[in-house]
């Protein structure tokens, strides 16, 4: 699977200044727990995505800690608030040590 | 019933509180358990190792946050969750963790959100998966090191973790 790690960031087209966004992250990955077989009743080994950092410019803003707990292609929203023009960057690594990012940048739109 | 009054009720507990103060638990805090069906199950050794591993002996009280779950989630591959906090975001004040435990999933702790004020009003969504029927607690806990929760049963039919 060649798209594994790949990552989406969705933001609103106009943000203003100080505007509290909704910001939708979803990456590919199978997020295997290690209990299912495969059709040759082999056990899939665990394999998920452990550790998330988002990062708004300069500043780590927040932290996740995953768990094959986790549903295959991890989505997850949260809110933001949207008070300077920087890069949002979502960086997850995996339980075999995969790195994954993806990126959006946050501009304002005029008024 | 005559005999049912809610003083009946009061006055029994509080005799049953006085009793169990006199058997000796006094010293640990004095905890009556409200069966009541809002009310989550007593969390299993795995999910007490976590909440005492995660915030130690500190109270953890129902209030200021809101989970939201299908009651019956038909596919336990994909459950949705939201998770919702009235709790300030500012630099002196905000929620510093979000924490969802799933009390009968393999590894009960689902995933933790550790947050800075720099993040916006708690409004986290994300999908999980869900082994059987089983209660489903979220805690948040303060920089301040206040801890709030809320907790749901959801049913669910199809084993998402294996």
């Amino acid at each position: 699977m060649p798209d594994i790690g790949t990552t989406r960031i969705a933001v609103p087209d106009r943000i203003q200044k100080g505007d509290v966004i909704r910001v939708l992250v979803v990456i590919q990955h199978p997020m295997d727990t290690g209990f299912f077989r495969d059709a040759n009743a082999n056990i899939i080994p665990a394999w998920f995505i452990n550790d998330v950092r988002v990062r708004y410019g300069d500043d780590e803003i927040a932290r996740f800690e995953w768990t094959s707990g986790i549903s295959r292609d991890p989505m997850v929203s949260f809110s933001l608030r949207a008070d300077k023009e920087a890069v949002l960057s979502v960086l997850s690594r995996d339980t075999k040590g995969g790195a994954y990012s993806g990126s959006v940048d946050i501009t304002f739109a005029a008024p | 019933m005559a005999h049912d009054t809610p003083i009946a009720r009061r006055a029994f507990l509080e005799a049953l509180g006085a009793v169990s103060l006199a058997l000796g638990t006094k010293g640990r805090p004095l905890r009556i358990v409200h069966a009541g069906p809002d009310d989550p199950e007593i969390p299993n050794e795995e999910v007490r190792r976590i909440l005492t591993e995660r915030f130690q002996n500190r109270p953890i009280t129902r209030g200021h946050v809101t989970l939201e779950m299908p009651a019956l989630a038909e596919d336990g591959r994909y459950v949705p969750v939201s998770i919702a906090s009235d709790l300030p975001m500012t630099p002196q004040e905000y929620v510093s963790g979000v924490f969802l435990i799933v009390d009968h999933n393999p590894d009960p702790l689902v995933t933790a959100f550790h947050l800075s004020p720099a993040f916006g009003p708690v409004a986290i969504q994300t999908r999980i998966k869900m082994k059987r029927t089983t209660w489903i607690r979220a805690v948040v806990e303060t920089n301040g090191g206040a801890v709030w929760a809320d907790y749901l049963k959801v049913e669910t039919t199809l084993n998402g973790c294996g």
